[in-house]
């Protein structure tokens, strides 16, 4: 009797989870399994359930989950526009290219900027694995937040960090020519500094170099490609920014008259500090043995 | 005693020692905000600008700060004028040859070659170093502060050639600068004025502007002798 209430119960629920092919299967599937696997297939539902797109079924993204697990779960076909993405993205998104190219269903501006980018070019066109597609610069697509929270990775605060992720290694300065010091010269910088400790006016890399749209720096469209366009991007905040001005950043390595004058400085600074140093302990060694040694020595 | 010999004399007037104050209280506040930007990765540097009101406003009391300190120093310039005008400038301060052979007569004494400290004037050469210390702050520091403040100005008055560097230049000079100046401060500046055995917890020199004659005589001889001549002494 047991064994039959079992199984009935067990028969029902597997037709109640899992719905007959081509109907869309909603979120809380997915989550019967993924949100308590272990490793990369794993999704936070609750963290999921927070982010911008926490409302979205599994399947607006996942349209064909591939495996024979997956057999029978699926949303509406990839349009065309997706597929054909997701195409070109096959060499660099391996999990998933349909469910990485669906983001232009809903954002096909971003995505026109973003095929005519330094980045977009590179992926998209020459079939390179460098370079970002959307997942790479705004995290887990999981748990993407709108730009003005904190946890978003391509908020202000947050963004120099994501570009650092391949602008700070040297085999990438190296292939593709910008300088190898870019994220430690803008680090160290009063812009860099001034964004570090939490100042809102101050300029990320996508200020200056744009997002979706961004062009190498060598790339006259830039807005940092010519002297003019350096000109109006300085002067968003530095009104009536001249040629002499815009010169000021370049991210290359430090000049040799600026590299010496620094060492000249601190030479300088370590000269004065010994001296001072050695002075004050001297005279504090006079006080002690004039104090025990000669009584009203001096003083 | 000589009735003519004061109990005590006046060396700081009150104008210098309102200098003084607002010398010091600028100092400070730009050492305060300026750290928080120098050391910007080094924890706790967010806390501790969010504690001068953030980065934005921390900028606002580092610049306000940095130009009352440069309208003090200009105003320093104008009393010294003053003072010649009115004949009453003796030139104590100024660096002399003699200096070099306190410092020297100093140093035998710390080694014990010397029984007494040097024969020292008005001023000794740590005080004079201490006190053209603060020119070359701000010529250093306050030149190049200025510049980073209004950089697009600055940067008309740059000629060409030096754009490549002169702005790297100008930060490594206000920020290292600023570094020699506050260690310069804590370390002699405070040893010499508050933690020495005899003036701690501080020489109240700063306020009340006066020298017991003792005083003067022991660490001022040369200068007590000017005043009150050898004769006298005794």
């Amino acid at each position: 009797m047991r064994i039959w209430l079992s199984t009935a119960m067990l028969l029902l629920f597997t037709f109640l989870l899992v719905p007959g092919a081509g109907a869309a299967t909603d979120s809380a599937t997915c989550f019967g399994c993924h949100g308590s696997m272990e490793g990369d297939v794993k999704v936070e539902q609750e963290k999921y359930s927070k982010s911008v797109h926490g409302s979205f079924d599994c399947v607006t993204c996942h349209m064909a989950p591939k495996g024979d697990q997956h057999q029978g779960l699926g949303g509406a076909a990839p349009d065309k526009s997706v597929k054909e993405l997701a195409a070109s993205l096959a060499h660099k998104s391996t999990k998933d290219p349909i469910a990485q190219s669906a983001c232009i269903t809903c954002h096909p501006d971003l995505y026109e900027a973003y095929k005519k980018s330094v980045h977009g070019q590179n992926v998209i066109t020459k079939k390179s694995t460098d370079g970002p597609v959307c997942t790479n610069c705004h995290g887990s697509p999981h748990y993407i937040q709108a730009r003005p929270s904190a946890e978003s990775k391509v908020h202000l605060f947050n963004v120099v960090e994501s570009c650092g992720k391949c602008h700070e290694e040297k085999h990438m300065s190296e292939k593709y020519g910008f300088s190898p010091l870019v994220m430690e010269r803008y680090l160290e910088s009063f812009h860099g500094r001034k964004l570090k400790l939490g100042h809102a006016g101050a300029p990320s890399c996508a200020s200056c170099h744009g997002s979706h749209d961004i062009k190498s720096a060598k790339d006259p469209s830039s807005p940092v490609g010519n002297l003019e366009n350096k000109k109006k991007t300085c002067s968003e905040c530095h009104s009536g920014a001249t040629e002499k001005f815009v010169a000021a950043i370049t991210h290359k390595p430090l000049h040799p008259i600026a590299h010496w004058s620094e060492i000249g400085l601190i030479l300088l600074t370590v000269g004065t500090f010994i001296f001072i140093i050695i002075h004050v302990l001297l005279d504090i060694y006079a006080d002690i043995r004039d104090r025990l040694f000669r009584k009203g020595g001096n003083h | 005693m000589d009735k003519n010999i004061p109990q005590e004399i006046e060396r700081f007037d009150l104008s210098v020692r309102i200098q003084h104050i607002i010398m010091f209280t600028t100092f400070l506040l730009l050492s305060f905000t300026g750290w928080g930007l120098k050391y910007a990765y080094v924890q706790p540097s967010s806390a501790w600008i969010t504690i001068w009101g953030g980065a934005k406003v921390a900028g606002i009391i580092h610049r306000v700060a940095g130009i009352i300190m440069l309208m003090d120093f200009v105003y320093h310039q104008f009393y010294l004028l003053n003072l010649a005008r009115k004949k009453d400038l003796r030139l104590t301060i100024v660096p002399m040859p003699k200096d070099v052979i306190d410092a020297f007569h100093n140093f035998m004494y710390f080694f014990g070659f010397r029984k007494e400290r040097p024969y020292f004037g008005k001023f000794n050469y740590m005080q004079k170093f201490d006190y053209w210390a603060v020119y070359w702050g701000m010529f250093i520091i306050g030149s190049s502060g200025l510049f980073l403040a209004f950089p697009v100005t600055a940067s008309m008055l740059f000629p060409a050639f030096t754009t490549q560097w002169i702005w790297d230049i100008l930060f490594i000079m206000h920020s290292d600068e600023a570094l020699l100046a506050i260690v310069f401060i804590l370390i002699f500046h405070f040893y010499n004025e508050h933690l020495r055995s005899e003036v701690f917890p501080m020489n109240w020199m700063w306020l009340t502007g006066k020298m017991t004659i003792e005083q003067l005589k022991h660490h001022h001889p040369a200068e007590y002798d000017y005043l009150y001549g050898k004769d006298k002494k005794k």
